[in-house]
């Protein structure tokens, strides 16, 4: 689950407030006013299938994402490259268990 | 492109712009759909000093060259827009710039069509705004009934002929004046004519935490790609919900 931090329009302190979102890959899960503790989020029904479209497109997608990578520096994509491989069965799992656990 | 941020609060540093949304940070999106146009050349990004490791690190991660200048904004929207035109004047003094367009980096889903049309009104009558007519308006004195004049809100890319628009912006430094907006300025300063151009109700501006699951929702909707291409990349291959799609659809 990766987090991050924005400045946002909260409608319950009707102020701009920092927020916290959760993401479950590179899919927004949840979002919480740090100040109201005002929270929202997507039901399993309808993260599961965005889900799995963003999926499909991240997985369409990475063959380009990963030749600009490599044109862009190639020495460092590749020394890069055998720790990105290693971890992306821990990045997925954690990403699957957190579709499932919510 | 600004993505300075309006500088409500003092102190805070986590800027909307630099969000992740469907893979990228927010304020590449546009980026992208305003580049697709062979007519968009130079790209200057207005940010905070405080964003600049990271805004840096992202457009050497997300941005195909060639490379966005990146300049420190002001105070308000129009000193970011005032240190925008400064760094674009050498180029608009060379006759290198026709047409400059200011975007707010919180609207990720401008479409290329809609940079294209704002450049093209613009090109022809000066400048040139989007314009989303909103119906249905009631005013806060109950008595006064619905309101019989059509409603708009204003929103960007705002397009405008590049030397008048850098006129009236060392007009405005002169004499201290502050804009509201890019069309304010101008119609202060010059008798550029503005035309409004019908915008795309997906161009949304990030605002409330619900926007954002908005327009994670409407990139995914149209397959991550509001270029406007013929032939979006991913339509080469099937979808997978197509490739699990079992029985006859309704």
């Amino acid at each position: 689950m990766n987090i991050a931090h924005a400045e946002l329009s909260c409608e319950t302190c009707e102020t701009v407030t920092e927020h916290e979102m959760h993401y479950a890959g590179r899919l927004l899960e949840s979002v919480r006013c740090t100040v109201c503790g005002q929270h929202m989020e997507l039901s399993q029904r309808v993260l599961v299938p965005a889900y799995v479209h963003d999926l499909e497109q991240r997985v369409i997608s990475k063959p380009s994402r990963l030749w600009h990578r490599a044109t862009k520096d190639p020495v460092g994509f590749l020394r890069g490259l055998p720790m990105a491989v290693l971890r992306q069965p821990v990045k997925f799992f954690k990403e699957f268990r957190s579709l499932i656990d919510r | 492109m600004l993505a300075a941020g309006e500088g409500r609060r003092v102190g805070h540093d986590s800027n909307k712009v630099l969000l992740p949304l469907a893979g990228r940070r927010v304020f590449t999106w546009a980026i992208r759909w305003a580049r697709e146009l062979s007519t968009v050349a130079h790209t200057v990004l207005v940010i905070r000093e405080q964003d600049r490791e990271t805004v840096m690190a992202t457009l050497a991660r997300e941005v195909e060259p060639p490379s966005v200048t990146v300049v420190v904004g002001g105070d308000s929207r129009h000193g970011s827009e005032w240190a925008a035109l400064q760094a674009l004047a050498p180029l608009i003094e060379s006759d290198q710039v026709d047409v400059v367009v200011i975007h707010d980096a919180a609207r990720p889903l401008a479409s290329t069509a809609l940079f294209r049309d704002v450049i093209a009104a613009a090109w022809e009558h000066g400048g040139a705004i989007p314009a989303m007519t909103m119906s249905g308006l009631v005013p806060l004195d109950a008595t006064a009934g619905m309101t019989n004049h059509e409603v708009a809100a204003v929103q960007t890319p705002q397009a405008f002929l590049a030397e008048p628009l850098l006129d009236a912006y060392r007009r405005a430094d002169d004499d201290g004046f502050v804009g509201t907006d890019t069309a304010s300025c101008i119609e202060r300063y010059t008798d550029v004519s503005i035309r409004a151009v019908p915008s795309d109700a997906r161009n949304i501006k990030i605002t409330f935490p619900e926007d954002l699951f908005l327009a994670e929702r409407l990139l995914a909707r149209a397959d991550f790609d509001l270029s406007g291409s013929t032939e979006p990349v991913h339509h080469r291959w099937p979808h997978l919900r197509d490739l699990l799609r079992r029985g006859e659809t309704p």
